[in-house]
């Protein structure tokens, strides 16, 4: 018998993986956490939460991301990805925290999967070209090679002969695990695929494929029969099962979990890894607004989280970020959306002119310096313009988790209104403002913020006045700052690099000056140190570093008053020191 | 009001809490030190069930004991749609009552064997475990055969019965008495459904279906 | 049903525990209350059978059972229970002063056998995350998941863990609030297999009610848990003190049933931590320097 780890095995019947359920499951000794989420996707996935060991079976399946039961981590559909975590709801959680994931394939109605599979499951002629008609699995208190020994010996009668007995039967061979089993009664004649599932050591399952669909009427009674005559079979199985000496269990080993993610975490590290996709779809969503599906070329795409960008590398060269629109457990591509700026240096212009369908663009991974809370009894969303984006992708989390939101989103006209197909799955929590002028909609911000209450939290992307407008009003309002959620589009503000100063490094005590004209930021990577960035301007969020002493020149448009207050973090590609020396916690 | 002499740990008092939340019947849990206190072994309980066993209802001075049988007063009284304890159609009524017995088998076995690990009754274990497997085998294979037929419930109705009720605590409570429902998955498609009734409640040991 | 023999028959057998560390500790065995004047009962501790009896008032006796020579096990009786050593133990056991305070009620609300070891149910003890999920609308309600930034320490004269600055969101915290509030908390570690809460009192600003959790390893993978409480409340009966405690336990139980593995992994790369889980990993190098094997995988050698 061929290597059990190296081939593909039958683990479930297609009647398993209803709407929204898990199926719990078992291969040589490993449980699986067996799913099918709203887009068809079949997730195959060890069944257990990285978290503390939890079996994801006793979870939940929204169709579109699993739950843990025992802390309520979510993981993705497709990259098993943990896409929150509910006890650090400030916090985006490490992309690479990523349940481990077994290959799944739907074949004559079974699902099938391996250890580490070679290939593709069998290919069985009898099935090819008959039309499979799936039989109840039987689970079987016996290993594999005895269930199929007893198999060689089964028998059952042909379809229209199912009351006669003891017709002819013949036996092949089918891959490692299966037979196929032909009964001629006369001129009756059936042939039947037996596949036998390697559960554990001491149990199997049968599944079994007959190669032709009985007529309706007659398919009860074909049920009927052979869950009587495996019924015999599984018993003479088990009978001789029991009288062998009892094989060694089947231990599944469970990977270790990468020395990143066993420590508790720190701060971010370079993030350079540029991602190939494919453009799959583009369309005009709203007037001057382009619209973007991305699909992986290679690998499947990494998780993403709502409020999450990536850097975007176009073909003339310029780098810029935008916002997914992806609602949970939408991972099959990221979508995007792209305002033509009249003053485009380059970036929106390409996109709209020359990116077409079937295009090749290099991205980052998705980073998220704008997370979303989940703990909030209310939540506000403003978003002006093209800031509807990340508010989208907030706005389909809320609402799948049935949280309170409300989004109001304020665009020219009904014309500039983008994502017309999300927007309508959210319900009447959107409330749409049109064509305000500037004293307009400071008035409605005005009302929307007016009533601060116990946990609630704003989150606002939009035009820089729009932003300061929020902000001033949100804190005139009584919101604290820590509720207050922004993203600038860019930094608008004058940078001045003039300053001269020196930056202490103090893991690895080190001490470098910063001369005017060039920034923090700069200085490290020329110095070899690994730096993530995005935007550098001011405005993502990606490049900050921890102050551990040092008065700092805040020149970006991502920190609050508070954060900026605090003096404990710098934007390293605009902010700048204002006493002679910074110390950082790198 | 109903009076429920209750311990929320048992499943048999569990039942009654589960039917009386699917009729919307109002009623008032008397909570009996069942463990450690074994208040259902002392005199003054023996009063009210000389038996001393739960779980007793008393209803407006009318006491009745025997989980199962207390399932068929509740829905033959408070169930206005005839449907749970169906009177009115004798074959489904037969059905119903088949698979009542069907139950007394699950809480023998299945919750019997809970007993023994939570709270250290001296059953036979392993009797308990492998008689439990038996049964619940029988009840895949038969829950199986009703999708087929386009059925979701243990009786050949369209809606729930009792019979469902009294089963359903025995089997998703399994794994606290050391059996595995892994071999089963008709058997697990059919607590998620009862778990989205209208009117579904928990107990301890016993998981929402989870709708976020 | 049958009535329960008051014996807590334990079919499933276990090896003997070897760990000399874990042997040579006090182990809660039973309730006082379920010791009986002149009867021998039969229970199982790390794999050994053990009988006890009581000889009368205050004459406990615990011997293994396939001693025929009855050789007594070093015994001692605190705080409800019945505490035996298969080993070498030491003269005294944690401290918990509270429980000697005139106007405290001291109560066993329950023995509930579970299969897990007793390092994971006394790491989900220490856990506050879990309880908007397993304890819902009681310990906690979804939204309010934030386990809020605490501090762990071990205190160097007893070499005992604590957290302390723990808060958490409580649905249920006053009968007339409708908002909840934020409950404190305080955690303690005194014992591998034993572990105390302390949660400000309802009606004492500054006095605290006690929640124990003391394991009986009844295997590696085994416990039976006796939850002991030190409260404050002169109000509630005692069979709904125990109600509210066996519920709480009760929805604890299927998550540690569904653990995997079911010892718990003391090497850092074997789960993923988060901030919220600084006790956890306290807990987990400190049972690492005491060298427990038992009930535990140990760490992989350097």
């Amino acid at each position: 018998m061929a290597d059990a780890f190296s081939s593909w095995h039958p683990l479930a019947t297609a009647y398993d993986l209803p709407h929204r359920h898990i199926f719990h499951g078992q291969l040589l000794g490993r449980e699986l956490a067996v799913w099918r989420a709203d887009d068809n996707f079949i997730n195959v996935w060890e069944n257990r939460c990285l978290h503390r060991g939890v079996r994801l079976s006793i979870g939940t399946n929204d169709g579109a991301e699993l739950t843990c039961r025992y802390h309520g981590w979510r993981y993705a559909n497709r990259s098993a990805g943990c896409t929150y975590i509910p006890a650090h709801p400030a916090d985006a959680p490490a992309r690479t925290i990523c349940n481990r994931t077994f290959p799944a394939v739907e074949r004559y109605g079974l699902i099938w999967s391996g250890e580490n599979p070679d290939g593709q499951p069998p290919m069985v002629e009898l099935l090819e070209t008959g039309s499979p008609f799936l039989l109840r699995n039987l689970p079987v208190n016996a290993s594999a090679d005895v269930v199929l020994e007893a198999l060689r010996d089964h028998s059952f009668q042909p379809q229209g002969r199912l009351e006669g007995q003891g017709a002819d039967m013949t036996v092949a061979i089918v891959g490692d695990y299966g037979l196929a089993l032909t009964s001629t009664d006369g001129q009756a004649s059936t042939s039947a695929v037996f596949f036998v599932q390697p559960v554990a050591a001491d149990r199997s399952v049968i599944r079994c494929v007959l190669a032709e669909t009985p007529p309706q009427s007659e398919q009860l009674k074909v049920w009927r029969h052979h869950a009587d005559a495996l019924g015999k079979l599984v018993n003479r199985a088990e009978a001789t099962f029991a009288t062998l000496p009892a094989p060694a269990p089947l231990v599944a080993t469970i990977e270790e979990v990468p020395i990143d993610l066993s420590v508790m975490p720190e701060m971010a590290t370079d993030r350079r890894a540029a991602l190939r996709v494919e453009v799959s779809r583009k369309w005009t969503t709203a007037e001057g607004i382009a619209a973007f599906e991305l699909t992986s070329i290679g690998e499947p795409l990494p998780t993403f989280q709502p409020g999450a960008h990536i850097d975007l590398h176009l073909p003339n060269g310029l780098v810029r970020q935008y916002s997914l629109t992806n609602g949970p457990g939408e991972t099959a591509y990221y979508r995007i959306g792209v305002k033509l700026d009249p003053d485009s240096a380059g970036g929106s212009r390409a996109l709209h002119e020359s990116v077409r369908e079937r295009d090749v663009l290099a991205i980052s991974e998705p980073r998220n310096n704008f997370p979303l809370r989940r703990d909030a009894l209310r939540t506000l969303l403003i978003g002006g313009g093209i800031g509807v984006t990340p508010m989208l992708a907030m706005a389909q989390a809320l609402h799948v988790m049935n949280l309170n939101f409300e989004l109001h989103y304020f665009a020219q006209s009904n014309a500039h209104l983008a994502f017309e197909e999300i927007r309508n799955t959210l319900g009447n929590s959107v409330k749409v403002h049109l064509g305000l002028s500037p004293e307009q909609t400071r008035a409605e911000i005005e009302a929307a913020v007016a009533e601060f209450d116990y946990a609630n939290q704003l989150y606002v992307c939009g035009p820089g006045p729009m932003l300061e407008a929020t902000r001033e009003l949100a804190a005139a309002a009584g919101w604290p700052d820590e509720t207050v959620h922004f993203e600038y589009f860019k930094n608008t503000n004058e940078i001045d690099d003039s300053s001269q100063f020196d930056v202490a490094l103090a893991r690895s005590a080190v001490t470098l000056p910063v001369p005017s004209g060039s920034s923090i930021l700069e200085v490290l990577r020329a110095n070899g140190v690994a730096m993530p960035s995005s935007c550098e301007q001011g405005a993502c969020g990606t490049c900050t570093v921890p102050v551990i002493d040092g008065d700092i020149d805040h020149q970006d448009v991502y920190l609050n008053q508070t954060e900026r207050a605090a003096g404990d973090k710098i934007m390293t590609c605009v902010s700048r020191a204002t006493s002679t020396r910074l110390v950082l916690d790198i | 009001m109903i009076t429920l002499y209750d311990y929320e740990l048992s499943a048999n008092c569990y039942k009654q809490r589960l039917m009386m939340s699917l009729l919307d019947v109002a009623y008032e849990s008397t909570p009996i030190d069942f463990f450690p206190g074994l208040e259902h072994k002392g005199d003054d309980f023996k009063k009210i069930n000389p038996m001393g066993h739960i779980p007793v209802i008393d209803d407006a001075g009318y006491v009745l004991w025997d989980a199962h049988a207390i399932l068929v007063y509740l829905a033959a009284k408070f169930d206005p749609s005839g449907r749970w304890y169906p009177t009115s159609d004798p074959e489904l009524l037969g059905e119903t009552a088949s698979w009542m017995l069907f139950a007394e088998g699950t809480t023998n076995t299945a919750s019997a064997a809970r007993l023994h690990v939570n709270l250290g009754y001296d059953f036979d274990i392993e009797a308990c475990r492998t008689g439990a497997h038996h049964l619940f085998r029988l009840l895949d294979e038969h829950l199986w055969f009703r999708e087929r037929e386009g059925k979701d419930w243990v009786c050949s109705s369209d809606h729930p019965t009792i019979a469902d009720i009294a089963i359903f605590p025995d089997v998703v409570l399994s794994e606290e008495g050391g059996v595995s429902r892994l071999d089963y998955p008709a058997l697990r498609r059919w607590t998620d459904r009862v778990k989205a009734l209208p009117g579904f409640i928990v107990m301890p040991g016993i998981f929402p279906l989870g709708t976020s | 049903m049958t009535h329960p023999s008051g014996g807590y028959v334990i079919a499933t057998v276990h090896n003997p525990c070897t760990d000399s560390v874990i042997l040579d500790h006090w182990h809660p065995l039973v309730p006082v209350a379920d010791v009986s004047l002149g009867e021998v009962r039969t229970t199982t501790l790390l794999g050994v059978q053990v009988s006890y009896t009581s000889d009368g008032a205050e004459r406990v006796r615990v011997w293994r059972s396939r001693d025929t020579t009855e050789q007594p096990l070093p015994t001692r009786v605190d705080y409800l229970y019945l505490w035996v050593s298969l080993g070498s133990p030491p003269d005294s056991i944690f401290e918990i002063p509270e429980f000697s305070e005139p106007d405290r009620r001291n109560v066993h609300a329950g023995t509930i056998g579970v299969h897990v070891s007793a390092p994971r149910a006394v790491e989900n003890f220490l856990d506050m995350g879990h309880f908007p999920y397993v304890h819902t609308d009681v310990l906690g309600a979804e939204p309010h998941t934030e386990v809020a930034e605490y501090d762990v320490h071990i205190d160097p004269e007893t070499n005992e863990i604590w957290a302390t600055d723990c808060v958490f969101y409580q649905p249920r915290a006053a009968t007339t609030s409708t908002e909840g509030q934020m409950s404190d908390y305080l955690y303690r570690v005194p014992h591998p297999f034993c572990v105390i809460l302390y949660k400000t009192s309802p009606l004492h600003d500054e006095r605290m009610d006690v929640i124990g959790l003391f394991c009986r390893s009844v295997g590696p993978d085994h416990i039976e848990a006796h939850m002991f409480l030190s409260l404050l409340d002169p109000d509630n009966s005692e069979p709904i003190i125990r109600k509210f405690q066996q519920s709480i336990f009760g929805q604890d139980k299927p998550i540690l049933e569904n653990q995997y593995p079911k010892l718990l992994p003391l090497d850092p790369r074997a789960e993923t931590p988060i901030r919220a889980d600084k006790v956890a990993i306290a807990y987990r190098r400190w049972l690492s320097d005491l060298g427990v094997t038992y009930g535990v995988i140990p760490e992989r050698a350097a």
